[in-house]
């Protein structure tokens, strides 16, 4: 008898507008201390899958068929105080977000106590007690006083590492991780994959690891369940899945992920979905290149920067008091210097909060720097008027990391994407508008069409699209993605750093690409900076960082990155990876 | 803190000033002073000679410089009607027109937010349907006919309930004489309270409502309940506490509002609130006491603002007051 | 900023009324078994407890409570003695009064000839009264209880002038107040002594006063007239502002007498078990100017009467007044002088279009017209009707209504060609009516001050001021019936309606003995039955 066997799991959400099959008829098993990964891209249902388990499902999404059994005892169709039973005492649940799983106006404490209360029957002493040995076992350094603290007194990786102890709280079989690692930072994703599978092994609990990430399925699973379009595709151990794909999906999938061994010319489809969108554009005759040459304009810079960043200073005020003494500050930004040359793709990669989106934005003229000078086609831009600066904003664009939020919900497509062809008056008539934002739309594959809709009717990966096309809208010189594709699926991140790549090289486009995905950065980039707390650590050729890393810390970066194919090379090697890690 | 409190009150001087040079240069429209304080067979020569004593054929610099002089040392002018500094006259009527605004406020809290939790948690059921109904009829009825009509019913065909006015007082410190502490006052304070919450409870329903549904939403609050804890305790402790954050921020510049509001219901219940005096005053034409009125109430938004600011801080942990007065 | 910080309510002023209050209380207990209490409720409250600030019908109202004059109305607009016993005629100029003896002030003090002198002098000085009394040269005294009013010239209306002559105590406000002010000071707007204090020798003193919110009174032990069959020992007036509210504390039993009643109310009251509703027909005239020298067609008298067979006055009062109104066809209403029976509204509009059309206005022409919204019963109402029925002989009306605040200035600017005014004479005599609405405007005499229609004819003018030294009743009477006769005839003014008056009482509350057109009920007879 397996710990979860799931039999033929059926979800439906029905609607007015027909019933929509998310999962269709998934059946797999989980055995105690084993690591099941259930992978696949969004909208696979994967998720779905695991809030089914402990009947979360968001309305109106129900159960249609199937079974679920934990330790041989139907746990489907449970009464909502038999199943409340069920959830934190015998499975335990890590969301993606640690950000947004903890509510923010309650005390670590009070959200720990209670679980363990109310899934224990302990009194409130003993509960804390148990919180504070939790806390400790998930690496959290000295219990006593960051227990009394709030969600945003902790990074992420911490706060990580507290849903996790709450997840344990109540002595659970089963762990259900819904993309846990996601949100985070390299090293601290690999951290956080450790322990979970630490405390697997140790107290022989289950897990099921949804994720759409094939690194963290590379590091932790034991065995690995595939699921496109509501179908499980393929269920076989990690190194099978990773080495020797039966199912056509999964062989593309995993052949899509960027590669950390080799620079390929262009990212791998994932073919078995879709044939790929947009075109190829022709730049001589299109609006776009008509304005000016932009290679011929790189061409007579060639040998002096396009852009020169150098010495730049900024910081951020984090509490303001009325005595000097008394203000705190963060260094974003210490003495940065570099340079990206014309027709080239500058990489800048680091954590969060290394300050690589803080030089964008300064860059971009969001933000004046404190001292320092920035650089653009030889004319010195760092403090400008917004009358100077309008020049400089058509030439400057930026992609943003999450497009819906820089996009007003309340305009068409259309109107989004004509608002800078308006404002930088590059068209004659309201005519000519209407077909350069059709041709853009044409050109990042989202078809003529797509105009008169709204941006909450797109994906991510279309919006992302749309954004793009409004970068473009101006005929910029200088385009500055920052992390354009942090939040999508493999497939679609492949698409969108494809068409980066055809626009640049078809127009000419310099670009600033900021990434904390190492192998993405391998992938897109001729030169890199990186970037630790605000200053520059190295700066180098794209092979030179990636084979031969000078600073330490860009050593530490490449080591933590996931590798796949070191799967595929060198087979199953986990202990080996995890163990070189720590 | 220090520095939030002070920047608070440089905004409250400048929003006082404002708010006397506005006031004070409508106050030619307004009317004639004069009328309401000489009967009709008064010359016009006579009244002229009032208005030059009166020094309201000034200029209106030199009207207002005099104001502003006065005004700084906490002196408004004197009320015509009432023959007495205004301020002290507003002041006097402040605690009846406040002790009416904590009743409704009282009022809202202690049924919008089981109205709004409710219709939140149990989104098709028709008790939800009619708090929601009812809650736009509250928002189209003027609250003039919501007063008349509940003195109709509790006062003359009920008997249960009087009419008018704050009922036995008594005092408590100071000058301020209290309706909230006899039966009597209790009485008297329920049907004008109720009008006056009448204007606000859809609004803080619907709020309440929309914001708790969408903290019903979020992930902590699945990941509450995939922590198997009760419901209870997710509603009105994890999704409440939430809630209530945009809820404060909204309901402290409403409860603002409420005193501005407390005008109409005063009048109808004549109630010898602020409100009621400054209809009276706009009525009578009684500049200084409008001018001392309008600076008060700015007063009182920016007070009340601070300290729903300050309990935001409260309440919320990540934010920390003196980033947010910025 | 602490000196601002006291709180009104704890003003020093009130406590010397409260300490008289408390020795009077203890004799008024004595007075009967029978006593009872008034809860009352008017539109407003007294603006001074000074009876020489404000020439209003609130201030009336108190000094028919706290003080006394020296002769007042009765129910059939005669004189009836109060504080003087009689008076008589000696000459043209001088009436000869007696006294009462034995009146007491609530201070105390007797009341003698020398008060009267006093408050006649005050009243000279006072801006709202002067007007009243300025035909009179002085008061004479002879002895304590005997003293002459004597005029400038011939005067026909001494008594009438007698009825706003409220004895003040003058021991009581002689000196100087706690800030240094003399308590006689009159001044409009200002804390006075004598606007928070009154000693008089009506039947109520003031114990308690929160103005805006309440007032106190409690029956005068002392009172001179033991043949007065009033029985009501405390009054607590309360200004209610709402008229529904105001008529919703009566039927619930919170009050027992309000004033006035909005006609909506009327059947309510009537049909309640537990109230009545006593009406009179009132002297205020509600009418609309016409101005001639804005529009020069008003200068033709055809137009102006077509005007005046225009308007329909029977149906505004029936539709808008709800039969709350006396139609009126000219100034003063019946039982003044000057009434005349024939003189009644003309609606006739066949012949309103001929004499347009006689007057070669058949097509019409364009008005502006401005009404205040808040000053009289139903005033904007009336306004949209009146507009509404001239344009049935091709006047196009724009019309606006103000606010009285914003009104009266307009009003003063002439600032449009119809322009509605109310009117209540101060002397219940027609020639007021005259004097300040429809003679020619003339800056010295003050009179036409509120003529926006700027009608002149003079010899209207010449027969108002020999009515204004005629002493002779009968002459004088016709004098003022020719007055109205010609304003009728030449449609000097659009008079509609007399505004009538209501007033809502218990059952037990004998309010019908009381009041009087006047609109000062007279409280202290007032029987409150068990």
């Amino acid at each position: 008898m397996s710990l979860l066997e799931v039999e033929g799991l059926r979800i439906e959400f029905p609607s007015r507008h027909g019933t929509a099959v998310a999962v269709k008829g998934v059946s797999f098993t989980l055995e105690k201390g084993e690591i099941l990964g259930l992978v696949g891209e969004s909208g696979a249902g994967k998720s779905t899958v695991g809030n089914a388990v402990i009947d979360l499902l968001s309305p109106p999404g129900v159960v249609a068929g199937g079974n679920i059994k934990l330790d041989g005892q139907a746990i489907s169709g449970l009464s909502g105080e038999a199943i409340r039973r069920v959830r934190g005492r015998r499975i335990g649940f890590i969301f993606q977000d640690p950000m947004t799983s903890l509510n923010p106006l309650l005390t670590i404490e009070t959200q720990m106590v209670e679980t363990i209360m109310v899934n224990l029957g302990l009194d409130k002493a003993a509960a804390y007690k148990k919180s504070i040995e939790l806390l400790a076992s998930v690496g959290i350094a000295e219990p006593e006083v960051r227990i009394r603290q709030y969600p945003h007194q902790f990074s992420g990786g911490m706060r990580q590492r507290v849903v996790i102890a709450i997840a344990l709280s109540g002595d659970p079989e089963l762990i259900i991780a819904d993309e846990p690692t996601t949100a985070l930072d390299v090293s601290i994703q690999n951290q956080i994959l450790e322990l979970i599978r630490k405390l697997c092994k140790e107290r022989d609990v289950g897990c099921l690891l949804v994720t759409h990430d094939m690194g963290v399925i590379a590091n932790v699973t034991d065995r690995v369940a595939v699921m496109y379009m509501g179908d499980l595709v393929e269920l076989g151990s990690t190194e099978q899945i990773l080495c020797r794909p039966e199912h056509p999906y999964t062989q593309s999938l995993i052949s899509a992920v960027p590669r950390t061994d080799i620079k390929l010319h262009r990212f791998p489809r994932v073919e078995y979905i879709e044939k790929e969108q947009g075109r190829h554009i022709d730049v001589k005759n299109h609006w776009l290149g008509q304005k000016e040459q932009l290679s011929e304009l790189n061409a007579e810079i060639s040998d002096r920067a396009l852009l020169t960043v150098k010495d730049v200073n900024l910081r951020f005020e984090t509490q303001s008091a009325f005595l000097e003494k008394n203000r705190r500050y963060v260094q974003a930004s210490n003495q940065v210097s570099f340079e990206v040359r014309a027709g080239e793709t500058f990489g800048l990669v680091g954590e969060s909060g290394s300050g690589k989106s803080t030089i964008a934005r300064i860059i971009a003229g969001l933000y004046p720097p404190d001292s320092g000078l920035i650089e653009f086609a030889g004319q010195d831009i760092t403090r400008l008027t917004e009358k100077q600066r309008k020049p400089f904003r058509r030439q400057i664009q930026m992609v943003f990391q999450n497009p819906y939020s820089s996009m007003n919900a309340r305009m068409t497509v259309q109107d989004i994407i004509a608002e800078p062809i308006r404002f930088h008056q590059l068209a004659e008539s309201e005519r000519q508008i209407n077909s350069i934002v059709a041709d853009l739309l044409d050109h990042v594959g989202l078809g003529r069409g797509a105009g008169v809709k709204y941006p909450h009717e797109f994906s991510g990966g279309q919006r992302q699209r749309i954004s793009i096309a409004r970068a473009l809208a101006t005929r910029p010189r200088f385009l500055i993605c920052d992390e354009p594709t942090s939040a999508l699926d493999v497939s679609v991140q492949a698409q969108i750093l494809n068409l980066l790549k055809d626009l640049q090289e078809e127009l000419g486009l310099t670009m600033l690409f900021i990434s904390h995905d190492l192998p993405v950065i391998l992938q897109m980039c001729d030169r890199i900076g990186v970037m630790k707390m605000g200053t520059l650590v190295e700066v180098g050729d794209t092979d030179r960082i990636f084979s031969d890393p000078h600073h330490e810390y860009t050593r530490h970066l490449i080591n933590m990155m996931p590798r796949v194919e070191n799967l595929s090379r060198s087979g199953l090697d986990i202990e080996a990876s995890v163990a070189a890690h720590s | 803190m220090l520095l939030f409190l002070m920047r608070r009150l440089m905004q409250g001087l400048i929003v006082m000033f404002v708010i006397s040079i506005i006031s004070f240069s409508i106050q030619d429209n307004l009317g004639d002073p004069l009328r309401e304080l000489v009967g009709q067979s008064v010359s016009e020569a006579e009244r002229e000679k009032l208005r030059d004593e009166m020094g309201l054929n000034d200029p209106f610099l030199t009207q207002y410089t005099r104001f502003m002089g006065n005004a700084l040392q906490g002196d408004l002018g004197d009320s015509y009607f009432f023959k007495a500094p205004a301020l002290d006259v507003i002041l006097a009527k402040m605690p009846a027109t406040l002790e009416l605004v904590f009743a409704a406020s009282l009022i809202i809290i202690l049924v919008s937010i089981p109205a709004g939790v409710y219709c939140a948690i149990r989104p098709n059921s028709w008790f939800t349907r009619l708090i929601l109904g009812f809650s736009i009829l509250g928002i189209s009825v003027p609250v003039f006919l919501t007063a008349i009509f509940s003195i109709y019913l509790f006062s003359i065909e009920l008997g249960w309930l009087p009419s008018y006015g704050r009922g036995e007082l008594v005092p408590v410190i100071g000058g301020w004489e209290s309706g909230l502490f006899t039966q009597d006052g209790l009485l008297h304070l329920i049907l004008p309270a109720i009008s006056l919450a009448s204007i606000m409870l859809p609004l803080f329903i619907r709020l309440i409502r929309s914001e708790m549904s969408e903290v019903l939403h979020t992930e902590y609050v699945k990941f509450a309940r995939a922590k198997g804890l009760k419901k209870a305790r997710i509603y009105f402790l994890h999704a409440l506490k939430n809630t209530m954050l945009p809820v404060i921020t909204v309901g402290g510049v409403q409860i603002g509002t409420m005193v501005a509001y407390t005008i109409l219901t005063e009048t109808v219940f004549q109630w010898p609130g602020m409100g009621f005096l400054f209809l009276e005053a706009v009525n009578r034409v009684d500049t200084p006491l409008i001018v001392a009125y309008l600076i008060v109430v700015g007063a009182i938004f920016v007070v009340v603002n601070t300290l729903v600011d300050l309990l935001y801080g409260l309440i919320n942990p990540t934010v920390r007051l003196a980033r947010s007065a910025q | 900023m602490k000196k601002t910080m006291k709180l009104f309510i704890e003003r020093p002023i009130k406590r010397p009324i409260k300490r008289l209050a408390g020795a009077i209380l203890a004799a008024s207990l004595a007075v009967g078994a029978q006593a009872a209490t008034l809860k009352m409720a008017y539109d407003s409250d007294p603006v001074s407890l000074d009876p020489h600030e404000q020439l209003s019908g609130a201030t009336l109202q108190l000094s028919h409570l706290v003080f006394d004059p020296l002769v007042r109305w009765d129910d059939n607009l005669q004189f009836e003695p109060r504080l003087a016993e009689k008076w008589q005629r000696i000459d043209d100029r001088t009436m000869r009064f007696t006294l009462r003896k034995g009146v007491k002030f609530h201070s105390g003090n007797g009341l003698t000839s020398a008060d009267v002198q006093w408050t006649f002098q005050r009243l000279a000085s006072s801006p709202d009264f002067k007007a009243v009394f300025e035909p009179f040269a002085a008061v004479k005294v002879i002895d304590d209880y005997t003293f002459d009013l004597v005029t400038k010239e011939a005067f026909p209306l001494v008594l009438n002038s007698a009825t706003y002559l409220f004895p003040m105590d003058s021991k009581f406000y002689a000196g100087l107040d706690s800030t240094g002010q003399e308590k006689s000071l009159l001044k409009k707007h200002g804390d006075t002594y004598a606007s928070k204090n009154a000693s008089g020798t009506g039947p109520f003193i003031v114990t308690e006063r929160e103005q805006g919110v309440r007032v106190d009174f409690q029956r005068f032990a002392g009172y001179w007239d033991k043949q007065s069959p009033g029985n009501v020992d405390e009054i607590v007036l309360t200004p209610i502002k709402e008229g529904p509210t105001r008529v919703a504390a009566l039927l619930s039993g919170d009050v027992d007498f309000i004033f006035p009643v909005p006609p909506n109310d009327h059947e309510r009251i009537k049909r309640s078990g537990n109230t009545d509703l006593v009406t009179l027909g009132g002297t205020r005239i509600i009418s609309f100017q016409l101005n001639q020298e804005r529009v020069p067609a008003f200068k033709d008298q055809r137009v102006r009467q077509a005007i005046n067979y225009a308007i329909n006055n029977d149906g505004i009062v029936k539709k808008i007044m709800k039969g709350f109104a006396t139609p009126a066809g000219q100034q003063g209403p019946k039982g003044y002088a000057g009434y005349v029976d024939d003189l009644q509204p003309r609606y006739d509009l066949k012949k309103a279009r001929q004499l347009m059309k006689e007057a070669g206005y058949e097509d019409g022409f364009a008005i502006t017209m401005m009404a205040p919204n808040n000053r009289y019963v139903n005033d904007a109402r009336i306004a949209q009707a009146v507009a509404s029925m001239l344009s049935k002989i091709n006047i196009k009306v724009d019309l606006k209504t103000l606010p009285k605040a914003q009104y009266w200035p307009e009003f003063d600017e002439r600032s449009a060609d119809m322009m509605m005014i109310g009117w209540h004479s101060d002397t219940e005599d027609s020639a007021n009516f005259t004097e300040y609405l429809t003679a020619c405007a003339d800056s010295i005499s003050g009179w036409g001050q509120y003529n926006s229609g700027n009608y002149c004819n003079e010899a209207v003018d010449a027969l108002v001021k020999k009515a204004g030294s005629e002493t002779d009743p009968t002459v004088r009477a016709q004098i003022l019936q020719d007055v109205e006769r010609t304003l009728y005839e030449e449609a000097a003014f659009v008079p509609l309606h007399w505004q009538n008056l209501a007033w809502g009482a218990s059952k037990n509350v004998a309010a019908k003995d009381v009041v009087n057109v006047m609109n000062f009920p007279y409280l202290g007879d007032l029987v409150i039955k068990e």
